[in-house]
């Protein structure tokens, strides 16, 4: 800024004041004659003279309680809206609309609205950001935030009267009473800032105005990624060209003399069932050790993947069975009883060929029971049918005596 | 600032508890007597009335105990803070710790009947039954006869320890004016606050939540101690403002000292309030039938309504009736929260303790009012008696000024 003389305006009288003693009676007598544009300057906090200068209690408290209830009402609504109405999710069971899983969310929303509003209100409600007061023009008025006290009564003020005021002040026992003159425009920002300012706001549109861009328009260039997520992976599409690998293919084949975990070796009896390559040459025997712990595991198996069909007796009356026949599903075979013919004649080596490829429709299970569960779980089979018939005399001697 | 700093500051006159007040003493302690008396009658004659008795009894001990603990953890808190704004209270706080004593005689009831194998109230008492439970049976470590009494003695033993010396220190800095005391007290202080919070924390898991043996939090020890701090807040609120018609003491308690204690009372509404959540959110959340028992004992059977009476009474209208700063600066408002406040830790620990005597009803009667409120009464007539012996304000401590001239804004 230039030093050229500028017209000047009387912004208001200043009167300095040495202690909290005389700021206070001053303050209490200038709220007495009724000026209502005028202010105190304390270099620290000075209990009791919001009381003296007559300022009315601040309205800050109900705007905190107002965003407070505003945070709370907004967070329920807006649970309940995405859990209950706009993507509704069952979660651990609990109702979709639950308010003790809402808590945390309510306090936090009522605590952040409360904590962000108050921030906000205190700096509109004492008039921030001011980037200038005349009253700096006033050499000792640097003082305030030092070691003295200071009134200012403005000349916006509709009371004011520069003789009156001065000697009001003088009459409240101030060390000394200023005019105060502002410069016209001094407060107003220079050009050039102002122009900067404008420019950054235009400026902060861009991005937004580019994003509504690409969202609206059709395009056949690909997506712009600001973030390489799994957009953008390593590996080779399946049925695509290569151009690494010799041959130009990028599926590859499987390597000569080289086995895959859990592949089937199909030479194995104990792996098909059969003996030899005729229909009927079923194994009779079961490659496994027949003991209580093998039926134990082939009950456990049963129970997971057999028993849901076909029932856990075996009966073909499993809870999908049972429903299926209960909606009467036209498709839907019941699943044999391994009781009845012919499921009771056939050889371990049929049933270990059933549950590993399926019949009818059934689907096969060797790609999820390991070969040995499968020999467990005809071997359970084998025992549940010789349950089902069993008599007193096939019973070992000491339970027979024990039935008795 | 505007008052010249100065060190030394003497009272013109020493406040003490006027005759008015030592008058009522005998009267409250009577009241209190009589309703034990009552509680004891009605217990011995009427149908499972022993068990009804020991578990209201239960109540009344640890209400007691809470004040005291309470005051106990405003005393050394003031001093681990270095706190200038609370030293015309602190006397208060003080004289509540040392009724930790009649607390552990309150105890007294309940743990010589656990040394004769009563488990009325403790059901791992019976170590034969404990044994055979498959939960219990690996708990029976902790959870026995000898290492209960004996954790009952360490605790009041510390307790009792910690209490003297720190009111004691306080009472010799009234003649002496030392302030290496309050320096030496400071440091002492922090060891003191660790004891505290395990001692407090144990306390509560060995008297209230081994009740039910089988159920376990990590959070209950901070739960109780949330408890304790309103109740002496609660108790400092009152006793200051029935002194306050004191000459002496009333006009250097000012709006400001009530303001602060009410912030710490509103704060700790909701500090209460928001562990009791996560205790109950945890385990509604996860459903575990094992967590989850402890709260359908709670929540059926009519206990649901005493749940109910917990979210309004002790949370949600204390925080909005303390919410504004008039209330606080209000000392007979403030008093009336106080009262219902100390009201609803009594409900608290009823809710706590209570629904393991029965699991088919509340059964709530007079045994429980005159037990409950027998104790706290001689707790409070000997909070009085202890009053009355010493001068009302820690008056020798070197923040004394400081505190009379408490600003708030």
């Amino acid at each position: 800024m230039s030093d050229q003389a500028k017209e000047t305006r009387l912004h208001g009288v200043i009167a300095e004041y040495h202690d909290v003693d005389g700021i206070m009676a001053a303050a209490a007598k200038v709220r007495d004659a009724g000026f209502t544009k005028w202010d105190c300057h304390t270099p620290f906090p000075v209990h009791g003279l919001d009381d003296a200068m007559g300022v009315r209690p601040t309205v800050l408290p109900w705007i905190a309680l107002g965003a407070g209830l505003v945070g709370l009402a907004g967070a329920v609504l807006m649970q309940w809206w995405m859990n209950a109405v706009d993507y509704p999710f069952s979660i651990s069971g609990k109702p979709l609309f639950s308010l003790p899983a809402n808590v945390p969310v309510i306090f936090e929303g009522t605590v952040l609205f409360a904590a962000v509003t108050t921030f906000f209100c205190v700096i509109v409600l004492n008039k921030l950001p001011r980037l200038y007061s005349p009253l700096h023009h006033v050499e000792r008025f640097k003082r305030s935030t030092d070691d003295c006290f200071f009134v200012v009564i403005e000349a916006a003020d509709p009371a004011f009267d520069e003789k009156k005021v001065a000697s009001l002040l003088e009459a409240t026992g101030a060390d000394s009473v200023d005019m105060c003159h502002e410069e016209t425009g001094g407060g107003d920002l220079p050009k050039v800032l102002v122009a900067c300012l404008i420019g950054l706001t235009v400026l902060s549109f861009v991005p937004f105005a580019l994003a509504y861009r690409a969202r609206a328009k059709k395009t056949e260039i690909p997506r712009f990624h600001l973030v390489k997520d799994m957009d953008h992976q390593a590996y080779g599409r399946a049925q695509a060209e290569s151009k690494f690998f010799a041959d130009g293919r990028m599926m590859r084949a499987q390597v000569a003399g080289t086995q895959a975990f859990g592949e089937m070796i199909e030479a194995d009896s104990t792996q098909t069932g059969k003996t030899g390559p005729g229909e009927n040459d079923w194994a009779q025997v079961i490659p496994i050790p027949v003991t209580r712990e093998m039926i134990d595991r082939g009950k456990n198996r049963f129970d997971i993947f057999c028993a849901v069909c076909h029932g856990y007796a075996g009966d073909g009356d499993g809870a999908v069975a049972v429903r299926a026949q209960e909606r009467l599903y036209g498709a839907f075979i019941k699943p044999a009883s391994i009781h009845e013919d012919p499921v009771n004649k056939r050889p371990p080596g049929q049933l270990f060929d059933t549950i590993s490829n399926g019949v009818r429709t059934m689907k096969g299970y060797g790609s999820q029971i390991v070969a040995e569960d499968r020999w467990a779980i005809v071997l359970y089979l084998k025992a549940l049918q010789l349950q089902r018939n069993a008599k007193v005399s096939d019973l070992p001697a000491e339970l027979r005596n024990q039935l008795k | 600032m505007s008052h010249p700093a100065s060190t030394e500051l003497t009272l013109e006159r020493v406040p003490m508890m006027g005759e008015a007040g030592r008058g009522k003493i005998k009267l409250i302690a009577l009241i209190g007597i009589v309703l034990v008396v009552v509680a004891v009658v009605l217990g011995l004659t009427t149908e499972d009335g022993k068990r009804h008795l020991s578990f209201a009894w239960l109540v009344g001990a640890t209400f007691v105990l809470s004040i005291g603990l309470g005051g106990m953890f405003f005393v050394l808190l003031q001093h681990l803070t270095r706190s200038g704004w609370s030293v015309v209270l602190r006397r208060i706080a003080e004289n509540a710790m040392w009724t930790i004593p009649i607390a552990g005689l309150m105890f007294l009831p309940i743990v010589i009947p656990t040394v004769f194998g009563y488990s009325g109230l403790f059901p791992w008492i019976d170590a034969a039954w404990a044994e055979a439970d498959p939960v219990v049976s690996k708990k029976t470590g902790y959870l026995n006869m000898p290492f209960f009494v004996a954790r009952y003695v360490f605790y009041f033993t510390v307790w009792i320890f910690m209490a003297r010396y720190f009111r004691k220190a306080s009472l010799t800095q009234d003649q002496t004016r030392d302030p290496a005391i309050t320096t030496r007290l400071q440091s002492r202080a922090a060891p003191g606050m660790l004891v505290f919070a395990l001692t407090a924390t144990f306390a509560s898991f060995d008297f209230i939540m081994s009740l039910e043996p089988h159920w376990f939090s990590t959070i209950f020890g901070v739960y109780f101690f949330a408890g304790c701090t309103l109740s002496i807040y609660s108790t400092m609120i009152l006793a200051a403002f029935f002194l306050s018609k004191n000459p002496d003491f009333g006009h250097l308690v000012t709006k400001e000292h009530y303001h602060d204690l009410g912030k710490w009372l509103f704060g700790f509404v909701f500090f209460w309030s928001y562990i009791a959540f996560s205790q109950f959110m945890l385990y509604w959340y996860a459903n575990i039938p094992e967590e989850t028992e402890w709260l359908v004992h709670r929540q059926n059977h009519g206990w649901g309504y005493w749940s109910l009476v917990l979210i309004f009474g002790h949370c949600l209208i204390p925080f909005g009736g303390l919410l504004s700063r008039h209330v606080k600066r209000n000392k007979k408002v403030l008093s009336c929260w106080a009262v219902w406040l100390l009201l609803m830790q009594m409900v608290d620990l009823f809710w706590l303790i209570r629904p393991l005597m029965n699991s088919h009803g509340v059964h709530f009667g007079l045994i429980d009012v005159a037990t409950v409120f027998g104790l706290a009464f001689i707790g409070l007539a000997y909070g009085m008696q202890l009053t009355s012996k010493q001068p009302l304000i820690a008056h020798g401590d070197p923040r004394l000024r400081e505190s009379l001239e408490l600003v708030v804004q």
